[in-house]
């Protein structure tokens, strides 16, 4: 009697499905990890004001600069963002705001000299007026760039006779390149020419497009096309954020010990008990699986969701089980026609599972707008929690609470 | 006791709707605080060498700050547990500066500076959010009961669900912030779900007396409020003696709870004796 309806249980599709995802889901996060927002491992946030609004080119230019600024200083692991057309924001772990500020709040000194390291400046970043995107033929690379005809003039005075000779170039007295490109003979004949070109070879084109990049990015660098400041920061200790993660867990972990004690003493059936929590944990587990494979940042707020999600998800088991419970206590003795009650009720339950579920999700769409729209700042931080929620309660909808609900149409009686 | 109840439902409704006035008298002249994240400002939250009173940390952090010339009128400790400090500062004051104000005293374990650009732009779209969070949702009720009078019971359920939160949180002082409107849109998927489950009782079963489908609803909905609301405590304690820094999790969860049981008021006392009206006069 038993096995027949455990049989006809694994049979159903969604059950199948629901394995399938719970394997896929585990595999995923075994393998890929779950990314943590910075509130949970710890590491700062940074944003940053642009003068006034700029387009997505200029837009583009700004967060290239920065990400390349920061990482010529050695900043490990940092993500720079736009957000609307007139925000940026930075997001590094294990780094102070302090030191960030620092090297962003600052315009950046470009130095370009000729011959050796204590040769006089031949060029500044203030002498660039524009830099032209950068060109490649094979593995020879040159980025055109155009300086003002002061600018020019001391050039062309340094330049004179040291062709061949490298051109170190420095960022905020920092070599950018450990292997200088060479002054073109044509630039050494001391007339002064404002367009000038760093020129370089590499062995492989991509190399070349590489180190093209990192010239042009950093021609660029030594003048920001828009003025920056920086308008909020905020840091999370490593410590602190792991704190607040354990801190999750433990609440979660005794939110189900509480729920399970509830719905025990209210059905004192511990066959209810058992599947709501899988069906819980499995709407975790499955959210967490997608989170890891699209590279979803899980931080506080999407924990925040997570619970919403399953929180809503207990309802709906809770729902599921007085629908049939309660049409079953009109006994009916023919099993046949208690059988199709019990789809009905189960078809009914479903409808407010899914009625609620939509107004939820309606809720929740336009915050995740703003979060999409905008990036994360402001209330875009908003976005993973409403942008979870939804994810969670789809999750639910679809997969894990019409499972449950064919364990109670099939195992209740 | 319940049948008598259930009797009186036109005089029950006007429970919840008395609570929700007083609501928004207490948000019209209390006022809700704003958090840094809404109206700009600094928090840290500090680690001390050594336990510190409130008042001389406040006072050290002041001087200090107004020495460096930045003009800081406000200087407030959150909490103070042992050598865990919280501290909120009304201006926006960089981490540099706040770090010379703590003079190794102790260390920042987090630091948040908001600027007024941000907390406004922020402000705005809060509004936003939630207008169009509420439109969408009524929208969505519409559609799914097709009857303008469930619609609206649902509807003003949760508006006035909404509304007695947001009493709440001027009566306790929980700051409006980001976190906590995060909580509010939650409330609005919680608060849906019992009345859709009541009115969809009420409504679309056939058998038994309306009284005993609003009794076995009631149930149901007890049930739902109720693991809801014991899980909130449950984020509130532990967040409370485990993580005491993470007051937006305190906020979020305080928020729900109060919210919660305004849900308990409004589903079955409001919307029911609404729902009870409408079939009535329907007859």
């Amino acid at each position: 009697m038993k096995k027949r309806h455990l049989k006809e249980f694994f049979k159903d599709k969604r059950v199948i499905l629901l394995i399938i995802l719970i394997l896929a889901s585990a595999i995923s996060i075994s393998t890929l990890g779950i990314q943590q927002g910075l509130d949970l491992k710890g590491g700062s946030l940074i944003q940053l004001q642009l003068e006034k609004p700029v387009d997505k080119e200029t837009m583009d230019v700004v967060t290239t600069v920065l990400d390349k600024r920061l990482n010529l200083f050695g900043v490990q692991d940092v993500k720079v963002r736009s957000s609307g057309d007139q925000l940026v924001i930075i997001e590094m772990a294990g780094v102070s705001p302090e030191e960030v500020e620092k090297l962003i709040g600052s315009p950046g000194k470009f130095e370009a000299k000729i011959g050796n390291e204590s040769a006089p400046v031949a060029l500044t970043g203030a002498d660039i007026t524009s830099v032209d995107m950068y060109e490649i033929t094979d593995t020879q690379w040159m980025v055109p760039f155009k300086v003002s005809t002061s600018g020019a003039q001391k050039f062309a005075d340094l330049a004179e006779g040291k062709g061949g000779e490298k051109v170190y170039m420095y960022l905020d007295g920092k070599l950018i390149d450990e292997n200088p490109p060479e002054l073109a003979p044509e630039l050494a004949n001391g007339k002064a020419a404002t367009e000038l070109s760093v020129t370089g070879g590499a062995s492989t084109p991509e190399e070349a497009r590489t180190q093209a990049q990192n010239v042009y990015t950093v021609l660029k660098t030594g003048s920001l096309p828009v003025q920056i400041k920086v308008v909020g920061a905020s840091t999370v200790s490593a410590e602190l954020g792991e704190q607040f993660l354990n801190g999750a867990i433990i609440a979660g972990l005794l939110a189900i010990l509480v729920i399970s004690s509830i719905i025990f003493i209210r059905y004192r059936n511990p066959l209810l008990v058992i599947p709501i929590i899988i069906t819980s944990i499995s709407e975790v587990l499955i959210v967490m699986g997608i989170a890891s494979i699209i590279h979803w940042n899980i931080d506080l707020s999407a924990i925040a969701g997570l619970i919403a999600a399953v929180g809503t998800g207990v309802d709906d088991q809770i729902i599921i089980t007085d629908e049939v419970l309660g049409r079953q206590s009109k006994s009916e003795t023919n099993k046949k026609r208690r059988r199709t009650r019990t789809r009905m009720s189960v078809k009914n339950a479903l409808f407010i599972v899914f009625a609620s579920a939509g107004t939820l999700i309606a809720a929740m769409l336009p915050l995740a707008y703003v979060g999409f729209a905008r990036g994360s700042s402001g209330i875009g931080t908003l976005a993973g929690f409403a942008f979870t929620t939804i994810l969670g309660v789809l999750v639910g909808v679809f997969i894990t609470r019409p499972v449950y609900a064919k364990f109670v149409e099939i195992f209740l009686k | 006791m319940l049948k008598k109840l259930m009797d009186s439902y036109k005089l029950l409704i006007i429970i919840p709707v008395i609570i929700t006035i007083i609501s928004l008298g207490l948000i019209a002249f209390n006022g809700i605080d704003e958090g840094i994240d809404l109206k700009g400002g600094s928090v840290a939250v500090l680690d001390m060498n050594q336990p510190t009173s409130s008042s001389s940390l406040e006072s050290q952090l002041k001087d200090s700050l107004n020495n460096q010339g930045l003009g800081v009128e406000e200087v407030d400790v959150l909490s103070n547990i042992g050598t865990d400090i919280t501290v909120q500062i009304g201006s926006e004051v960089n981490s540099t500066a706040f770090n010379q104000a703590l003079n190794g005293t102790g260390t920042v374990v987090s630091y948040n500076a908001i600027g007024p650009i941000l907390s406004e732009e922020a402000m705005t779209q809060v509004y936003w959010a939630m207008a169009f969070a509420f439109l969408f949702m009524s929208i969505t009720v519409f559609i799914i009961f097709r009857e303008p009078v469930p619609s609206i019971a649902v509807i003003l359920a949760a508006a006035s669900d909404i509304i007695i939160s947001m009493g709440g949180m001027s009566l306790f002082n929980i700051p409006l912030s980001i976190a906590s409107v995060g909580a509010l849109l939650m409330l609005i998927g919680y608060s849906v779900d019992t009345d859709i489950l009541l009115t969809t009782r009420l409504l679309k079963r056939k058998e038994g007396t309306l009284v005993e489908r609003a009794r076995e609803a009631m149930k149901t909905g007890m049930t739902m409020s109720i693991t809801a609301i014991a899980s909130m405590v449950v984020l509130y304690l532990v967040t409370i003696f485990l993580i005491p820094e993470a007051t937006t999790l305190t906020n979020i969860a305080a928020v729900l709870m109060i919210g919660l049981i305004a849900d308990i008021l409004t589903t079955w006392f409001m919307n029911l004796g609404i729902l009870r009206w409408y079939v009535e006069v329907k007859k």
